[in-house]
């Protein structure tokens, strides 16, 4: 009933201990508070005056209310050890995030990444804070219970002891059901939702094609469907949760039946009748409880396995060694580089080798797929490399994702990524420390100075997804702001830059990009073929290997793969 | 019941559903009210019984009635209370289904003029969620308390029959359950919310940071002062957490403390009564032990109260996107079959009175037949060309008409004369045959399979294992985005507009996939009046006219030819897209 994994958790066998001595605790206090309450009516009943029931009275009062304080303390003491949970979790999430890299949201999704961290812990938190105390009492409140009253009336505890079974049939039914219900229904529930979704995504399509107003109709019919074929479930999943409650609730009735009776025949007085009547309630609520939150703690259990499986992950091994300033005399040999990711069944990179020496500028070209990007991620150390022979500098290094590599890297992708911030902190993100000035150069240098003095609070305007938006040819220059004002990093790597860009905007950026590239080393993917003019090496890529490499004359000569890529987007040219 | 609560509940994605449904609505509170009388009359009854039968009746009869209600109420508490579940659910999900409806009405009105941001990002999606998230306003707000409520009355009034100063102690208790401790919690909670909210916000926001900045933060090498940071907003949010939690847990204690009160109020009240000799010592039990089930139906209203806040949230992004719904629908002279030539006549444009203006004085005409490319950077005003022809929006000043007819007032029927192929067409979550059958509902399946022939993906999508029976889902992996565009562009020959505006489709394809797009695009679309909207410049020479845009006016325009061979500028643009072969 309990994962596993829970097991694992710092201090969890501490806290089922607590919760044990808690549950027993919130046991005998309900019992002794059913009998000072039972005794003060029967005293009653006996015609005894009010007045004289001040004692019975005070300690029905005081065992109700030391019962609450234990519940009070075990709340809080939940609370505290789920969010201590909670903490932990999050802070090995965000450690294994970084470990990661970028590979991990390509694969998980950024989405579902922010989502686990923000929803996902605060379900695993309340699954924890729920579930534990709930599994616990279940399984003391009810035997104490049983015990006492089989002291009091055997009959009336075989009642109790009986439906317990029938119950617990149920319970297992209801986890059943429940996750029956949670398939069915997920199931049916995506199709509507992405139905809904999918409409609203749409819509811009289906106005233009002239259908939107006649497609709430089919909105009207989908959600129609969804709402039968979930009432078809409901009726179901509720059908146990009735069982549930009718077996409580007739044992009740049952017992209170056999007391009278027993009375009637005289072998049972009206004190032990009223507080077995009082306690059966009490016996059923932990079973009842269980039950009533089952589904809520579903979500906790599914995020706590999520995680569970991210964590799970092995790590990226970090390259320690050191690694030389790149200068124009460094070299760099590449090897059997090989990049093989978990789900597909063939390489998205095989075999690919070349040899850069200095400030070369590297142009990586290629269709969509031909394995440009993945080339751009191993060289910055994004993803994990297979026995790849790195040779720098003469030393060999197993892998880029190396701290030395990468202080001296700089990446710039399509979309460059914009913080939440002010335009001067997000150009300064590398260099905290640049003075004013500095950042104002860089900025006139990637072309920005005219659109910073156009808005508001210039330097100090927000930018990012609160703030302002950019557009992509401002995004690129915000990038190429932060490489002009961190002169240390002297490898550029760009992943189809202005791929997305106008021809104006491009030819602008163009500009302000090529003085960047000199005294640089410069790896630059891209389809866009004029940019190979400007290159030193062109690496032509295939189906995630190399097909051909030199620079744009002699792979014209060749006339092979770069050749019938030139032809091809030349057409035209020659009218 | 509080004044936020009152105008919560005449909030106009609130009021209407609870109007509309009303036999239902109180049949739903029927049966949730009636669950919890059963569960107080079973322990009343029960008490009563082993009471009556503790004074030793000669003859079981005498007990024949109490023995009877037992099993009856011990019966028909999970009968209703299984009633009350199923139509409260079937209340709920009516509701949303018709919300859900409003929503894309209100959002198909304005399908073109909400902001790309808006369309784009995960904001549908939220909106959405939100209507799912108000089923439980219904499930776990309204309705838990509107069974107190009414148990409140039905209690005190019961009571009153008895003792008018008792009945009115117990409705003091019963009202401080009810109404101030959700009230309290209510005002208390709000504020923690809301700064709850903004603490989540911005957790969200620097995770967002983290995670879709990965790349930046792990190259800088400046992940610790990431981690940091977070740590210290998520520790203001644990702070605020735990400070809710024990409130709550305070809240909860106190409301124990309430209902020990009232079982003492009620033993007092029970033993003077019947020590007066108003009703007989037997009833004593029976009024005793109907309070713990009574306190349970008050249990969740304090909870339900606080919640009121986040439901809010999601009403208010509701409102927000409440159709503002446009104008008067005009007599329209049908066109069809007609060559359609566009004018633009001294056309200027603004989004917003302040703001400068998008177009500015513009005159155009695009002849039936004509292939026109369009080019300028983001912002120029190019796309505020396209919305103009579709009449989505009118010019601020001249006119822009479809054979002399205003293109705002054919709106309607705009679908029969322009189709748009757009950058990120919508495939729709069906079949391969129904999305390209979308174009004309009406079209045969020879008809939608010519059309996937014109636009060449017949052969592959036969080659599928279900055919044109495939589920665009399962291609979403498989198709690329040049298929894509070509599933939407067989939906365009279908539609069989005489004009067609090409929205930067082929943007984020690379060169040769764009260029053998382009190239099918043209030869399927002959004879019609094209209006291609680019970022660059492969492919132009397929047009008889190349435009630039530059804030809001025509700054060069010309044929292919003459721009390449009289304009230096457009020659160097030319370049990049084709390089020469040295």
């Amino acid at each position: 009933m309990i994962d596993k994994a829970l097991f694992k958790l710092n201090g969890f066998k501490r806290t089922i201990g607590f919760l044990f001595v808690m549950a027993t605790l919130q046991g005998v206090f309900t019992i002794l508070q059913a009998i000072y309450l039972a005794m003060t009516i029967t005293n009653l009943f006996h015609k005894e005056q009010l007045a004289n029931q001040l004692l019975p009275m005070s300690l029905f009062f005081i065992f109700f209310m030391l019962k609450q304080t234990i519940i009070y303390f075990r709340e809080k003491y939940m609370k505290r050890f789920s969010m201590k949970i909670g903490s932990d979790l999050r802070k090995e999430l965000n450690t294994k995030l970084f470990n990661l890299g970028p590979n991990i949201t390509a694969t998980e999704g950024t989405g579902n990444m922010v989502t686990l961290n923000l929803e996902g812990i605060s379900n695993v938190e309340q699954y924890v804070q729920l579930f534990l105390p709930k599994v616990v009492n279940m399984s003391v409140i009810p035997i104490l219970i049983f015990i006492y009253t089989l002291t009091l009336d055997t009959t009336s505890a075989l009642i109790l002891l009986l439906v317990l079974p029938v119950l617990i049939f149920f319970l297992i039914l209801l986890g059943i059901a429940a996750r029956v219900k949670a398939d069915k229904q997920y199931e049916s529930y995506q199709i509507l939702s992405n139905h809904f979704v999918g409409s609203l995504r749409g819509l811009k399509t289906l106005r233009f094609l002239g259908l939107s107003k006649k497609y709430d109709r089919n909105i009207k019919k989908v959600s129609e469907q969804y709402r039968k074929a979930t009432m078809g479930t409901l009726a179901i999943a509720f059908l146990s949760t009735f069982a549930l409650e009718f077996f409580t609730s007739i044992s009740i009735a049952i017992v209170a039946l056999f007391l009278g009776l027993g009375l009637i025949k005289g072998t049972l007085v009206l004190l032990p009748s009223l507080i077995i009547l009082i306690l059966a309630p009490e016996y059923f609520a932990p079973i009842r409880e269980f039950g009533a939150d089952y589904h809520a703690t579903l979500d906790g259990k599914n995020a706590f396995t999520a995680i569970s499986s991210i964590l799970a992950k092995p790590l990226y091994k970090q390259d320690q060694k050191e690694i030389t300033k790149w200068d124009a005399q460094s070299t760099l040999n590449i090897k059997n580089l090989t990049v093989q990711h978990e789900e597909a069944n063939q390489p998205s990179l095989h075999d690919v080798k070349f040899t850069i020496r200095g400030f070369q500028n590297v142009g990586i070209i290629g269709a969509s797929g031909s394995g440009k990007s993945t080339l751009i991620n191993a060289l910055s150390g994004f993803v994990e490399t297979k026995n790849t022979d790195i040779l720098l500098n003469g030393e060999t290094i197993s892998s880029f994702n190396n701290k030395n590599w990468q202080n001296q890297i700089y990446y710039i992708p399509q979309h460059p990524y914009i913080f939440h911030n002010t335009i001067r902190n997000n150009v300064a993100f590398y260099t905290k420390n640049s003075t004013n000035k500095q950042i104002e150069n860089a900025c006139e240098r990637a072309g920005l100075s005219d659109v910073i003095a156009s808005l508001p609070n210039g330097y100090d305007e927000m930018i990012g997804e609160t703030g302002r938006t950019l557009s992509g040819g401002q995004e690129q220059r915000i990038a190429l702001a932060r490489a002009f004002l961190d002169d240390s990093r002297k490898i550029l790597l760009f992943d189809e830059p202005t791929a997305h860009l106008d021809i104006e905007t491009e030819w602008e950026i163009k500009q302000r990009m090529l003085p960047l590239f000199k005294n640089r080393l410069v790896f630059f993917a891209t389809h866009r073929l004029h940019w190979m003019m400007d290159m030193d090496l062109i690496l032509v890529m295939d189906h995630g290997e190399i097909v051909e490499q030199g620079t744009h004359k002699e792979l014209i000569a060749k006339k092979g793969y770069y050749y019938q890529l030139v032809k091809q987007q030349s057409h035209g040219t020659e009218a | 019941m509080t004044t936020k609560q009152q105008n919560i509940l005449k909030h106009t994605w609130v009021k209407p559903y609870l109007k509309q449904n009303k036999k239902h609505l109180l049949l739903v509170f029927f049966l949730g009210t009636m669950t919890f009388i059963c569960a107080s009359a079973l322990m009343f009854t029960s008490g009563y019984l082993i009471s009556k039968s503790a004074t030793r009746p000669e003859n079981i009869l005498l007990v024949y009635v109490p023995i009877v209600l037992v099993r009856t109420f011990g019966i028909f508490r999970p009968v209703f209370n299984y009633l009350n579940q199923l139509t409260s659910h079937s209340f709920v999900l009516k509701i949303v289904s018709n919300m859900r409806v409003r929503l894309y009405k209100n959002l198909e009105s304005q399908a073109l003029t909400l902001s790309n941001r808006f369309s784009t990002g995960n904001l549908l999606g939220v909106l959405a969620d939100d209507i799912e998230h108000l089923q439980n306003f219904y499930l776990k707000t309204i309705f838990p308390s509107v069974f107190a409520t009414v148990l409140f009355f039905i209690s005190v009034v019961a009571l009153g029959f008895f003792s008018i100063p008792f009945a009115l102690l117990i409705a003091l208790l019963l009202f401080v359950l009810l109404i101030v401790i959700p009230l309290v919690s209510l005002l208390a909670n709000r504020k923690r919310l809301m700064q709850m909210k903004v603490i989540r916000s911005e957790l969200y926001a620097s995770l967002t940071d983290a995670v879709m900045g990965l790349s930046d933060w792990k190259i800088s090498g400046k992940q610790q002062i990431f981690l940091t940071d977070y740590e210290k907003i998520e520790e203001k949010q644990d702070i605020l957490e735990y400070q809710m939690d024990t409130f709550n847990r305070r809240r909860n204690l106190l409301f124990q403390v309430i209902v020990v009160l009232m079982t003492l109020v009620m033993i007092c009240f029970a033993a003077t009564n019947a020590n007066a000799g108003d009703f007989a010592h037997i009833w004593i039990a029976a009024f005793v032990l109907v309070v713990f089930p009574l306190a349970e139906a008050f249990s969740p209203v304090p909870d339900a109260i606080s919640h009121i806040p986040s439901y809010e949230t999601s009403l208010h992004r509701l409102n927000k996107i409440e159709a503002a719904n446009v104008g008067t629908k005009e007599h329209v002279n049908t066109m069809k079959g007609q060559p359609i030539n566009i004018t633009f006549n001294d056309v200027s444009f603004k989004y917003d009175k302040e703001q400068s203006a998008v177009l500015k004085k513009l005159n155009l005409q695009f002849k039936q037949g004509e292939k026109i490319a369009i080019l300028g950077k983001t912002g120029s005003g190019k796309s505020t060309i396209a919305k103009l022809i579709l009449g989505v929006i009118p010019p601020s000043d001249g006119t822009v008409q479809l054979n002399g007819q205003n293109s705002s007032s054919i709106q309607e029927d705009i679908a029969t004369y322009v189709g748009v192929l757009e950058q990120k067409p919508h495939l729709f979550d069906s079949t391969v045959m129904n999305n390209i059958r979308l174009g004309n509902i009406h079209a045969t399946d020879e008809e939608v399979m010519e059309a996937a022939k014109k636009v060449q993906m017949h052969s592959y999508i036969e080659s599928l294992p279900d055919g044109y029976n495939t589920r665009m889902q399962e291609l979403g992996e498989r198709f690329s985005g040049g298929e894509r565009q070509r599933i939407a562009l067989a939906r365009i020959l279908l539609q069989d507009t005489p004009i067609v505006i090409l929205d930067e489709p082929t943007v984020g394809l690379d060169a040769i996939t764009e260029q053998k797009l382009i190239d099918t695009i043209f030869k399927a679309l002959q004879g019609k009046t094209i209006i291609w909207i680019t970022h660059h410049l492969a492919g132009v020479d397929h047009m008889d006219r190349v435009m630039f845009i530059e804030d809001g006016s025509v700054y060069l325009e010309g044929t292919h030819q003459q721009l390449l061979s009289s304009n230096a500028r457009y020659r160097r643009l030319y370049t990049l897209d084709h390089p020469m072969m040295e």
